[in-house]
This record gives C-alpha cells, sequence and structure tokens, in this order.
C-alpha cells in the first residue's frame, strides 16, 4: 500500500480551482493527507461533480451532510476517491433552499438528497423520487427538526400539541 | 399493470436483530420486479440531541447508536474530536483502541454468521456459532466489563488498562476463536446445503456496485477493494500486517467468505497488537467544560458493516454546533436493492441479512402482486416456511 | 393450581419486539436462547406471532413511527398477556431522554408488568426478570 503525501492532494485542490477559477471554488483547505474541504458555487456544482469523477476518480460518496449555518444553509457532499475524502461545502439561501441533484452522476446519493430534505429542508431538483425518508408519515409538512429555530420542546409542541419530558407536567 | 397495493405487515418477529424496516416489493408471480425501502422507525433524533450535549457526554449517546457497532462509533466520534482540537493521543492508547475495535469485529461477524445460518434454515449452525461467539463475550467483558457498550474511549485516549498478567489467558482465548473460525470456513466452502441456498443468490457485480457506491463487506464481496483500513489508515493500522479481503464470487457465498476471513484477520491484529503494545501513558487530560477552537473534522473508520463517517464542525464552545454521522447500512441500501431485483420471494430473507444490516431485519414487507390482484399478509414465521418449501421442491 | 395455571407458568412463550432500540438488548434476549443460558429447558420459546404468545419483550425508546405498531402488537396477544419492558430505554427514555422523537418510557403507550434494568442486561437478568414475573403474578 503506498504512503500519499499531502502534496498530492493538494495538487487535486489546486487543479479545480485552476478549470473553475477562485469565484466558482473558494475557501480551499488540505489539513493533512486524505482530507480536503473546500466551498462551491450552487450553480456550478453539477460541473464540479461531474470534473471530479471524469478527472480524478471520484466515483464514491460517502454522505450528504446539511448545515444550519445561521445566515444560509449550507449542503455539504463528502465524496471519496480511493482514501481521499474531499468534502464540497455549496451554501444555499434560507429564502430558496433548493440544490441541483448529483442523482444523475452519483447514483448512490438517492437516499442521502432524501434524508437532507426532510431534516433541514432543502429540495433536490431533479431527484426522481423526492419522498419522506425518515420522519413519520403523520409529522407536519414544515417542521424541519434541523433547522436552529426548532429546539426541542418547541418541535414537540407543534407536533404532539404540548410540551412534554421530565421537566414539564 | 393491475394496481393493487397490499401492505402485510409481517410482523416483528426475527430470532436475532429485529430491527424495523420496512420494503415494499412488486412482485411478478415468484420474482420481484421492484423494491422500495422504507426507513425511519428508529429515528431517535441523535444529530439534534448531541447539539446541546458536551464533548463527554455525547460519548454516551454515540455508544447507542447501534449497539453491534458500538465501539466503531466511539472510534470514530473521538478521532473527529480529537483532530478539530489538534489533541494527540498517547500510542498505548492507539493500540488499545485497535484491540476493542478488532475484537467487536469478530463479534459482530460471529453474530453476523449465525443470523445468515438460521436464515437458509440451518439451525444447527446458529446455535453452534453463538455458543463459540460466548468466547469472545466473554473476552469483552474481562477487558471492559460489558458484553456490549463498553465506553472504553474517551476524547484523549482510553479509560481503562489492559493488565499485563492476563495476555497469556488472552492469546488462548483468541487461539480458540481461529480455530473454530477455520472450522467454519470448512463447512461454509463445502457444505452441500449452504452453497445451494448461497451461490448465485443475489448477484451484483462489480461495477454496478461501484455506481451505487456500496462499502464494508457487502461490496468487497463483489470484488471492490474497499477497507478503509488499508486505503485510508487511521490510528496505527498502517504498521499491522493484515490482508486486504475481497472476493469476486458477488453473491451471498461471497458475504460468507469475506466475512469469515476477516474474522480470521482480526484474530491476527488482536494477537499482534498483545505482542506489540507499547507501555505509556493511556489517556490526555480532557474534561467536559474545555472548549475547542473553531474548527471542522471528517473521520472515517471501517465499522463492521462498512464504512462509517462522522463529520463535526466545531464553533469555539464545549458543545459541537453540527455532528453528522452515517450509518454504513444507509450506504448500502442501494445495492441491496439492485440485488433483490430479479430475484425469488424465497430469497428474500437471505438477501436481505446477507448484506448484514444494521436496522436488521424487516419488521413489514409489503407484497405488490401485478398479476394477480391479491392481498396477503405473512408472518415472518410463514415466509421462513415458504422459503424452506420452495428449496425442497 | 388448576392444569391451565401449571402448563402457564411451565411454558412461557415470548415474543420479542424492538421499538426503535439500538440492538444491544435485543441481542442479550436471543443469546438467552443460545447452549450457553438456554431457556428453552425452562419451557420458553421465543415465538414468531404475537397470536401464540404470552409474554412481550420489548426493548428500545419508542420512536414516533413505532407506536401504532407497538400499540397493534400488544392488541393481537391473547389474554392472559404480560409485558416485560427490557433495559433503561424502554423504562424511562434511557440516554435519549429530551429527543424530539422519543416517547420516554413505553408504559406511556402499553401497560407494563416488569422492568429489567441494565443498558444492556445480561441474558441471566433478562430470565431472572421473566420468572419473577410469573411468580408473582400469582401462580
Amino acid at each position: 500500500m503506498k504512503k500519499v503525501s499531502v502534496e498530492e492532494h493538494t495538487k487535486v485542490v489546486e487543479d479545480l480551482v485552476k478549470e473553475f477559477g477562485e469565484e466558482n471554488v473558494y475557501n480551499t483547505k488540505v489539513p493533512r493527507a486524505y482530507r480536503a474541504f473546500a466551498h462551491v458555487n450552487r450553480e456550478k456544482l453539477l460541473d464540479v461533480v461531474k470534473y471530479l469523477k471524469e478527472e480524478h476518480g471520484f466515483i464514491h460518496v460517502t454522505t450528504i451532510s446539511g448545515v444550519d449555518m445561521g445566515e444560509n444553509y449550507e449542503v455539504v457532499y463528502h465524496l471519496r476517491s480511493e482514501g481521499f475524502s474531499f468534502s464540497l461545502k455549496v451554501p444555499v439561501p434560507k429564502d430558496d433552499p433548493k440544490v441541483p441533484s448529483i442523482v444523475d452522476i452519483l447514483n448512490g446519493a438517492v437516499l442521502y438528497e432524501r434524508e437532507v430534505n426532510d431534516l433541514l429542508g432543502v429540495f433536490p431538483e431533479g431527484h426522481p423520487d423526492p419522498k419522506r425518508l425518515i420522519l413519520a408519515y403523520d409529522w407536519p409538512e414544515g417542521v424541519h427538526p434541523l433547522r436552529k429555530e426548532w429546539d426541542i420542546q418547541t418541535i414537540r409542541e407543534k407536533v404532539d400539541g404540548k410540551k412534554w419530558g421530565k421537566d414539564v407536567e | 399493470m393491475s394496481e393493487r397495493e397490499f401492505v402485510i405487515p409481517v410482523g416483528p418477529q426475527h430470532p436475532a436483530l429485529k430491527e424495523p424496516e420496512s420494503f415494499l416489493f412488486t412482485v411478478d408471480g415468484e420474482v420481484v420486479v421492484d423494491v422500495e425501502p422504507r426507513i425511519g422507525y428508529n429515528h431517535r433524533g441523535i444529530e439534534k440531541a448531541m447539539e446541546s450535549r458536551n464533548y463527554i457526554q455525547n460519548l454516551y449517546i454515540t455508544e447507542r447508536v447501534c449497539g453491534i457497532c458500538s465501539n466503531a462509533h466511539q472510534t470514530a466520534y473521538t478521532g473527529a474530536v480529537e483532530e478539530v482540537g489538534g489533541i494527540e493521543i498517547p500510542e498505548r492508547a492507539k493500540y488499545i483502541r485497535v484491540f476493542m475495535q478488532e475484537l467487536e469485529r469478530i463479534h459482530s461477524h460471529l453474530l453476523w454468521l449465525g443470523v445468515a445460518a438460521h436464515e437458509i434454515g440451518f439451525d444447527t449452525m446458529f446455535y453452534y456459532v453463538w455458543r463459540d461467539r460466548e468466547v469472545v463475550m466473554d473476552l469483552l467483558e474481562e477487558v471492559s466489563g460489558n458484553r456490549c457498550n463498553y465506553a472504553m474511549a474517551t476524547v484523549g485516549g482510553v479509560r481503562r488498562e489492559l493488565p499485563k498478567n492476563k495476555y497469556p489467558k488472552w492469546h488462548k482465548m483468541l487461539d480458540k476463536l481461529a480455530e473454530r473460525t477455520n472450522y467454519y470456513i470448512k463447512v461454509a466452502s463445502t457444505e452441500k446445503t449452504i452453497l445451494e441456498r448461497a451461490v448465485g443468490v443475489g448477484y451484483l457485480g462489480k461495477e454496478d456496485m461501484i455506481r451505487l457506491s456500496g462499502c464494508g463487506p457487502n461490496a468487497r464481496s463483489s470484488g471492490v477493494p474497499c477497507d478503509i483500513r488499508k486505503i485510508s489508515p487511521y490510528l496505527i493500522y498502517d504498521e499491522i500486517p493484515f490482508e486486504h479481503v475481497y472476493v469476486d464470487n458477488g453473491d451471498v457465498l461471497g458475504q460468507v467468505l469475506v466475512r469469515v476471513l476477516e474474522t480470521l484477520e482480526s484474530v491476527k491484529i488482536c494477537k499482534w497488537v498483545l505482542d506489540n503494545i507499547p507501555d505509556g501513558e493511556i489517556a490526555v487530560k480532557f474534561n467536559p467544560m474545555q472548549r475547542l477552537p473553531e474548527g471542522e473534522a471528517v473521520y472515517l473508520v471501517e465499522a463492521q458493516r462498512g464504512e462509517l463517517i462522522h463529520y463535526t464542525i466545531s464553533d469555539g464552545r464545549n458543545m459541537p454546533y453540527r455532528h453528522k454521522i452515517r450509518a454504513p447500512t444507509l450506504g448500502n441500501i442501494p445495492s441491496l436493492v439492485k440485488r433483490l431485483k430479479g430475484g425469488y420471494i424465497a430469497d428474500i430473507p437471505i438477501t436481505l441479512a446477507g448484506i448484514d444490516p444494521c436496522f436488521s431485519c424487516t419488521d413489514r414487507m409489503a407484497f405488490y402482486d401485478e398479476g394477480k390482484d391479491k392481498t396477503w399478509t405473512w408472518t415472518e414465521g410463514e415466509l421462513s416456511k415458504y422459503r424452506k418449501g420452495w428449496y425442497s421442491r | 393450581m388448576s392444569i391451565l395455571t401449571w402448563a402457564r407458568t411451565h411454558s412461557p412463550w415470548l415474543i420479542h419486539f424492538n421499538a426503535g432500540a439500538c440492538n444491544a438488548c435485543d441481542i442479550e434476549v436471543v443469546a438467552a436462547l443460545t447452549p450457553r443460558f438456554d431457556v428453552e429447558r425452562f419451557g420458553a420459546l421465543l415465538k414468531g406471532s404475537p397470536r401464540h404468545a404470552d409474554v412481550m419483550v420489548v426493548s428500545g425508546s419508542v420512536p414516533r413511527k413505532i407506536r401504532d405498531r407497538l400499540k397493534r402488537i400488544y392488541e393481537q396477544m391473547p389474554e392472559p398477556k404480560f409485558v416485560v419492558a427490557v433495559g433503561s430505554c424502554a423504562i424511562s427514555g434511557g440516554v435519549f431522554q429530551d429527543c424530539y422523537n422519543v416517547m420516554e418510557g413505553v408504559d406511556k403507550i402499553i401497560p407494563v408488568n416488569a422492568y429489567i434494568p441494565g443498558c444492556p442486561p445480561k441474558p441471566e437478568a433478562i430470565l431472572d426478570g421473566v420468572v419473577k414475573l410469573l411468580m408473582s403474578a400469582g401462580y
């Protein structure tokens, strides 16, 4: 098993920035070998994923996380190529919570996008079947638990109609 | 296509793991045409809860995400938090973490072997394997005090020592495990009853597996070399000599072979650790009120069922801002769906059990028959009887 | 003791239901079947259908999607029936108290006759709990 150095992985990230420009791929970080982070513009997401898959072998999607950063949402795509894990962070404005779906390029992402839709409320456009995945069937629309404005007692009140728990009657 | 759906609760009944999960099958006679997975019966809201507890309290929650992979989750969680905080753990702690992880891998694979034998109908092997599994459960109890949920790892190292005077006894127990596993390899590859129910069942080729992002022994049984311990090493795995196990079969027999061979490799790793562990401290001080610097980290671990990822974001407090966990079985569902299509109804239990699902065997199966317009409900007992009858024709 | 009572005490048929548990309690319940602990020598069998069972063994902190299923399975069992809550999660929510999807305790959904604490309880503890339940149920 060959040892891979930080320089090799830094070269991959620099090549990506050269191809798409600093306005589309920015805030890049390579903290150690096998790990990299970068912000990617939402409009260029599909092209970036396709480029990484075809030129650098990122054929495996590990997962897709949704984060509520306060002023906007971020959808983080964790792609992997032979041990090198590259996380692409896509900022999404709160008044337009949508991202293009990468299911056609990487088929394995089909369940992860449904999960982000359920828990954070960011809709994957172009997904073949964007149904509810994890939350209960009678869960009300619009209550997305991972959003910071919903804390636990508020969610319980909204869904069950009352507060409950060990501190409450 | 006639459009009558009938949801038939196949009741929660499986002698081993019954994690509730539901699939909607579209069948045409005996052949499965389409599958739709429905999950979420086990959703407890852990990621949201972790945002309001400090890093030490979160250790106890991550342990209980899954009772069988509990040490894998702890390894990944502590690894991610230590990376964000820039905390270096002592060498001895790394060796102890690897030891616990490999012991847990042995316990999980033996558990799976018994369950798979039961699904095939081979109950004798189920009882034999679970009796031998008690050896590794005793070992785990001696090391950590509990049979599941060991609480060995903590942020900064491990909690308990491995006392040196016990090593000879543990070597003997590991040798016994190796001997029994060799026996099961022989049985699995030569016993005609197993081969008939496992060869060719639930086949998935290498390209499909890569395309659907499968991971773990599920992917390695179709020839994809994806063991995280080898391709992206963490802790001390780059120093330990062990084989990268993968086979080309692609069917249930491949799953059996990969897991049993991995058990042997794990026994080897455990013995190597006991022989080479250095002396020293076991933990660095970390207290629950300690704040971590801002930052983020991704940590990949080869859990028993596949690739496990923990992604943590810290904003400078003593609680995580966001912690994301993706269990390996979620990554294996698309390839599971592909395996089931084109197979027979009677092969469903073993194909499902074959990927070693952590929200395990189905609670509900819905049969949607295209041709017959019939609704029927089956309990798992009836499904097993059906499967046995099918194979003895 | 009537013959029915004698028969029921000496061969309790169990059904196990996982109501959103992490699986640790479940593998301990199943380990009770295995040759080391061997519950079958006491006449107890782990059955598949709720309609054949006397005692339901529940583990797990009940998430929202499971609540109806749990109630339905309980109602399908014939009288006399008993419910045993295994593990801290089934008793009070365990580590998962204060999570938005979790009901804190099985006894908020169905009546429970015996509680077995532990995380997870050992198979011997589970058997002990079931035996104590039968002794105290007036038989």
